[in-house]
């Protein structure tokens, strides 16, 4: 099917989208278009205006600044995946980035459309949650921040607004202590996840956790946080028995649906296996543990 | 039918000036405008990978874009391959591999596999095997089993390596000695231990795959 016929405009600055995004009737912002362009031709969606920030230029980075990760609107997934800076310090996006989807799609599709698009079985917005990130907005009044936690609302639905544009989503540059990883289920490569847990821990110079964020992907109706598996971490030493509670508090909170991939107990006890996985690459990779056998 | 715009792609060396509507996608203008039915359409939601083709050396899938947004770009499509310089007798060296491999049963699915083939050689010309499942994970074929797809890119790798090497000893002196491409005695299973499996028919699908690659975080 085509898509109904819409007005396409190409704004080269971040100014200049903006007062598109303002002056224009219900417009809808096109990135990657790896999620849109399939809505549109299904006609999911119908917008008379399509804002296509392809050509900001200015919005293409993947950098470090002011204590930040920052992950400009037009960074692929691709740029993620072979970033020499992700390889070295970011062991959760590294995880990450060859797991979402295809290699023709991971050339296209951003990260940042793929938090705004906030389907709960997208992988990057469960890493804004254990990171602590954050989502800039620039609309008619400037710059807002959103926290992730406050980001989600519902399946495909967020707090951003119609005439807001996205242009970055960053989380902390990682401190000395801390580690990071991503685990994902899948039933064959390229797919979406039946589950997936990210993770992220900062020690303290003892060893003892400082500080646990763990985001869900695909059990839930948006990515999710698991705060009392986070809670029952923090102050703790690691060891292989607190993984284990931490897992299964993680699969306590997850609220995964029976589908045609696996029923929902099957899928819960999957997020306690991924939650005790990560937890265990995390620790490894913040320099606090060393595993000798795989779990 | 809304307004349509005016857009220049380079595809496959010649400049296309044509006119389009926002609305079309650039895998319809390929097909319907530019009369190049070598580019398929499988899914139409961006599953199977039929529909792949290189924009500006990258691989993408032509149904999930729009022509617009090509507008300015080289586009590649399999139409392209007898022309490219690496091609010999009208073929090119990946071409050669699914005739010579028997990569393909139907064939719907080998232009998106000759293409994302293309890219994964051109970033890197020696590819595991692991490399080229991996390059070719977006494209789905329902009849071939992949295997011989997978045997087809490594020929077109070997191939192509041949091909420098012999322009580089025609450079260095005037002669070289061809390499011993006769056919292999038969020597039934892997009896050597070096991963390849033969049955010894000519035509081997190369059995099961036995390549148990995981890497971090992947649980398929
Ligand atoms: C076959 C297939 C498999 C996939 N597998 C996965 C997977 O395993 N994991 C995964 O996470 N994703 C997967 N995806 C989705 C893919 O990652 C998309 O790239 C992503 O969801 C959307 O990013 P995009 O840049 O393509 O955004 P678009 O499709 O352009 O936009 C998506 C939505 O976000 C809005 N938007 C985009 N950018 C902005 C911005 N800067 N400001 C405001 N709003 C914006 C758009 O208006 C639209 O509503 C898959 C997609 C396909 C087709
Ligand atoms: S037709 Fe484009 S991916 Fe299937
Ligand atoms: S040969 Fe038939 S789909 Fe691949």
């Amino acid at each position: 099917m085509k898509s109904a016929p819409f007005e396409h405009h190409q704004p080269t600055s971040v100014g200049e989208a903006v007062s598109l995004l303002e002056s224009l009737d219900g417009p809808t912002v096109l990135s990657g278009g790896q999620s849109l362009v399939p809505m549109l031709r299904f006609r999911l969606a119908n917008p008379d205006v399509v804002v296509d920030i392809n050509g900001i230029e200015e919005l293409d980075y993947l950098h470090e600044d002011d204590g930040y990760l920052k992950i400009g609107a037009l960074a692929r997934h691709a740029d993620v995946e072979h970033s020499d800076l992700i390889a070295e310090k970011y062991g959760s996006f590294a995880d990450a980035a060859p797991l979402v989807a295809d290699p023709q799609i991971r050339n296209r599709g951003t990260v940042v459309g793929s938090v705004a698009q906030a389907d709960p079985k997208g992988d990057w917005g469960s890493l804004l949650i254990a990171h602590g990130g954050e989502v800039v907005a620039h609309g008619p009044d400037g710059e807002r921040v959103i926290p992730a936690d406050e980001f989600f609302l519902l399946p495909y639905d967020t707090s951003l607004d119609e005439d807001e544009l996205i242009t970055e989503v960053r989380i902390p540059v990682p401190s000395e202590r801390e580690g990071s990883a991503y685990h994902k289920l899948k039933r064959k490569t390229g797919d979406y996840a039946m589950a997936g847990v990210g993770v992220c821990l900062r020690f303290d110079d003892d060893g003892v956790v400082e500080s646990a964020g763990i985001g869900m992907t695909a059990v839930d109706i948006t990515n999710a946080r698991a705060s009392d598996a986070e809670d029952h971490l923090e102050g703790e030493r690691p060891s292989p028995d607190l993984f284990e509670e931490a897992g299964e508090l993680a699969a306590e909170q997850s609220h995964p649906e029976s589908d045609e991939h696996g029923d929902a107990a099957y899928k819960e006890r999957m997020v306690d296996v991924l939650t005790q996985r990560a937890l265990g690459d995390a620790a490894e990779r913040a320099g606090v543990v060393r595993r000798t056998v795989n779990p | 039918m809304s307004e349509t715009r005016e857009i220049t792609l380079t595809v496959n060396g010649t400049e296309q000036t044509i006119d389009v509507e926002p609305r079309k996608l650039l895998v319809h203008a390929i097909r319907e405008d530019l009369d190049m039915t070598g580019t398929h359409i499988g899914c139409d939601t961006g599953n199977c990978g039929a529909c792949t083709v290189l924009v500006d050396g990258e691989p993408l899938k032509s149904c999930l874009m729009f022509a617009v947004q090509a507008d300015g770009s080289a586009v590649e499509t399999v139409e392209g391959m007898e022309d490219h310089p690496d091609a010999v007798d009208d073929l090119h060296p990946l071409q050669e591999g699914f005739h010579e491999e028997h990569g393909l049963q139907c064939g719907y699915c080998t232009p998106g596999m000759i293409m994302s083939g293309k890219a994964l050689l051109e970033d890197n010309p020696d590819p595991s095997e692991a490399e080229i499942r991996e390059a070719i994970s977006g494209n789905l074929c329902r009849c071939t089993g992949y295997q011989n797809i997978v045997k087809s890119i490594e020929y077109a790798a070997d191939k192509l390596a041949d091909g420098e090497r012999d322009d580089a000893e025609a450079v260095a002196a005037d002669g070289g000695v061809a390499a011993d491409d006769g056919p292999a005695e038969f020597d039934g299973y892997d009896v050597d231990g070096d991963g390849e499996f033969s049955c010894g028919a000519e035509n081997c699908c190369g059995g099961p795959s036995t390549d148990a690659t995981h890497r971090g975080g992947d649980e398929r």
